[in-house]
């Protein structure tokens, strides 16, 4: 299980060394606080959502939780190991790296882990639905980008207030 | 061109569709090119997305053998083996191992690197306080013999006694009741304990003593009890209960959201004259 919550680790901060530091923090807090561990609750749901919760109340602490959840596309690029005849997936990896961590975390535990909804949900104190709504749209997302088919249509037109060249004043 | 909504479409490939609706899907699919080609779309996604987590597990199973091979000397312990024993173990021995017998974790770069911004609380009133907090029980409150029913004479009693504004918030629309408010003492300075009840469990507290602080909402937790800690209008808070950090946090904010209430005037003991002069306004 530890390679499974590495990985969930590292997607989530976006990289190695972060990722394992974060995880070697979160399971010390596990061992402490082991007696939160419900009999009959999945070890590993247990454990991600411990892993998620730990970061998440780390970002809440922080001075500037917006700067902590950038992530680097070098060392983001270093999490993917590259197949016998050097190919990775570049694309993907782009728009993996683009998403929000909690976005990167549910498409990793739905198609990574293959958790069922339910479960993801439970890692990642959402509800199923919630979980269902994000999948179809990086799915739909990610397929419009794949297929190079043009994105669908926005529902609302975002304008700049001030056109180029006015210098800011209204 | 049959119209199918990207929802069905990805909850079809999801295999989140009961039988009945996959047919429906799959005999439209038959039928609608346009489909079927958006469904291969979403399959293909779907593969890549999950070759590209592979990936990354294939790099960590790579470090995990790199980073434990040559240290164990005479105690090798095969990963195979501590798939199965996180697999056949209690928490505390899967976790114990994972830690301590394996070693992998400790041994990677910056594993035992403590988090720069976490909220550091090992010290200081929040500390002893919400360590008090754990020997309070529901039963504590259950047997109170005060009764408090008189919440804005509380209220002035303990702004008085604090000599600053207070806010004395109503948690009854987070599912928590007001039960009882008491001074206590920390060190020479008053320190005012504002008790709920929820439906079940433990009781929640805010805590509240003059000084200044953080006006950021700081998270914290001692054993069971959580903990959120913030100063404002030079009162210093504590909210604190065995309660879900996330929940904890949404009272807290919305305590702090909370407009600080004007300074309390006495409330007027009843009498005949009061009570007609109430009346008539």
């Amino acid at each position: 299980m530890l390679p499974r919550l590495k990985r969930f680790a590292d997607i989530l901060v976006g990289e190695r060394d972060a990722g394992a530091s974060l995880l070697g923090r979160a399971l010390q807090a596990m061992l402490a606080e082991q007696y939160r561990y419900q009999r009959g609750t999945a070890l590993d749901v247990w454990a991600f959502g411990e892993v998620y919760r730990h970061w998440l109340h780390e970002l809440r602490s922080a001075a500037d939780p917006v700067a902590q959840a950038k992530i680097d596309e070098t060392r983001f690029g270093a999490l993917f190991h590259a197949e016998q005849d050097g190919y990775v997936d570049a694309p993907v990896i782009a728009f993996l790296r683009h998403l929000p961590a909690q976005q990167r975390l549910t498409l990793l535990l739905v198609y990574g882990e293959g958790f069922d909804h339910r479960d993801a949900g439970r890692v990642l104190d959402v509800s199923a639905d919630t979980i269902a709504a994000r999948l179809i749209r990086i799915s739909a997302t990610l397929a419009d980008r794949l297929s190079d088919r043009p994105p669908a249509q926005a529902a609302a037109i975002v304008e700049p207030l001030y056109p180029e060249g006015l210098g800011g004043s209204p | 061109m049959t119209e199918l909504s990207d929802e069905l479409l990805v909850a079809y490939v999801d295999g989140q569709l009961a039988r009945k609706q996959t047919r429906a899907v799959e005999k439209v699919l038959d039928q609608d090119d346009v489909l079927a080609a958006r469904v291969d779309a979403l399959k293909h996604a779907h593969a890549r997305l999950e070759a590209a987590f592979e990936a990354i597990l294939a790099g960590e199973e790579v470090d995990v053998s790199a980073a434990s091979a040559p240290v164990e000397e005479g105690l090798v312990v095969p990963w195979r083996v501590v798939k199965i024993a996180l697999a056949g173990l209690g928490i505390a021995a899967a976790l114990a191992l994972a830690v301590v017998g394996y070693g992998w974790p400790l041994k990677l770069p910056n594993m035992l690197q403590t988090a720069p911004q976490a909220a550091s609380m090992s010290g200081g009133w929040q500390a002893e306080t919400a360590r008090a907090q754990a020997l309070l029980s529901r039963q504590s409150l259950e047997v109170g013999l005060e009764s408090q029913a008189n919440y804005d004479l509380v209220a002035f009693q303990l702004e008085h006694i604090l000599g600053t504004n207070l806010k004395f918030p109503n948690l009854e629309a987070q599912g928590f009741r007001f039960v009882r408010a008491q001074v206590l003492r920390y060190g020479d300075q008053p320190l005012i304990q504002i008790l709920y009840l929820g439906a079940k469990g433990a009781p929640l507290a805010l805590y509240a003593k003059k000084g200044e602080g953080s006006d950021t909402l700081t998270p914290g937790r001692y054993g069971a009890i959580n903990t959120v800690a913030w100063a404002e209008d030079g009162v210093s808070y504590l909210l604190a209960g065995e309660v879900e950090d996330t929940l904890l946090m949404r009272i807290a904010t919305r305590i702090k959201l909370e407009p600080a209430p004007p300074l309390r005037t006495a409330p007027k003991p009843y009498t005949p004259v009061n009570s007609a002069l109430d009346e008539s306004r």
